[in-house]
């Protein structure tokens, strides 16, 4: 049970990580030879990410998949609900610029 | 001691639903979100407003650093919750292992953060050289007083493990919920184009 427990911390830390490594690639991709462009795609991309991480640690390290169905409901809506408002002012600023 | 200790992870392990910690940690979780949700949108504005001088504030950073910030304390959020299950069930030695570990993983973090901090000083940006490196200064030093103050609820974590499961995930709570908003401030400073 124990080595169990630890092996699915293990693969979700793996999979954290991952992930943090994927952002040099996006990081790469949105530069134009060795110049930093401006990119709603990669921004988009880079938010989601992050919250799919945030989703992921509160699931599994802060053990929300176990926890009573309030808090599970809870903290998917505030996700959601961060989602929106960075992503909303984000392409709203981009409307009004 | 263990074999007392053992029936209850298995009970926890098959679906039994609690609230890790203290609610009222939670109730701290939701409200900083918030607030730190407030502050992103004001930086993602502010980032739509002068794109080219964000960019350029942003391209002093190295994205190197900010992953390897990323996975330290991404590292130490995993030893956390190692230290939460190894309590749990009544292994005390380990979880005291993992909660040194995590706060080892936590100073690293914090000299990695300093000696960011003075390389981009030594370089001229400063908290009042362009509005890039304002919300730069403001939210990684924001988020290290968050860090900071993880360093006390880990001593609380040492010297009450043994003494209430409760506060050892309560305090857990806490030093996650610095780490996922790393993860959020290093996407929006280092990644966002």
């Amino acid at each position: 049970m124990e080595s169990r427990v630890n092996m699915r911390l293990f693969v979700v830390w793996l999979i954290l990580v991952g992930i943090t490594v994927a952002y040099l690639a996006i990081d790469r991709a949105a530069n134009d030879h060795g110049l930093a462009t401006a990119s709603t795609a990669v921004t988009v991309a880079a938010i989601c990410l992050a919250l799919v991480k945030v989703r992921i640690i509160m699931r599994e390290f802060m053990e929300v998949r176990t926890a009573p169905p309030v808090l599970r409901r809870l903290t998917d809506y505030w996700i959601v609900l961060m989602a929106a408002a960075l992503l909303g002012v984000y392409l709203a600023g981009k409307a009004v610029a | 001691m263990t074999t007392t200790q053992e029936p209850l992870v298995v009970v926890r392990e098959q679906g039994t639903r609690h609230i890790p910690g203290q609610p009222d940690m939670w109730v701290f979780v939701f409200f900083e979100s918030l607030v730190f949700t407030a502050y992103f949108c004001v930086y993602l504005y502010s980032r739509t407003q002068h794109e080219r001088a964000f960019l350029h504030g942003q391209s002093q950073l190295l994205a190197w650093l900010g992953v390897l910030d990323t996975v330290v304390l991404l590292t130490s959020s995993w030893t956390m919750a190692r230290c939460v299950q190894h309590a749990r069930a009544g292994r005390y030695a380990p979880a005291r292992r993992d909660a040194f570990l995590t706060a080892g993983l936590g100073f690293v973090f914090l000299v990695l953060k300093i000696v960011e901090w003075v390389r981009l000083i030594h370089l001229g940006h400063t908290f009042t050289s362009s509005e890039f490196f304002q919300y730069y200064f403001f939210l990684t030093a924001i988020h290290c007083v968050h860090l900071l103050i993880g360093f006390v609820v880990l001593g609380v974590l040492v010297w009450k493990l043994s003494a209430s499961q409760e506060i050892v995930e309560t305090c857990a709570t806490y030093w996650h919920t610095v780490d996922f908003f790393w993860v959020l401030i290093f996407a929006l400073l280092y990644v966002v184009r």
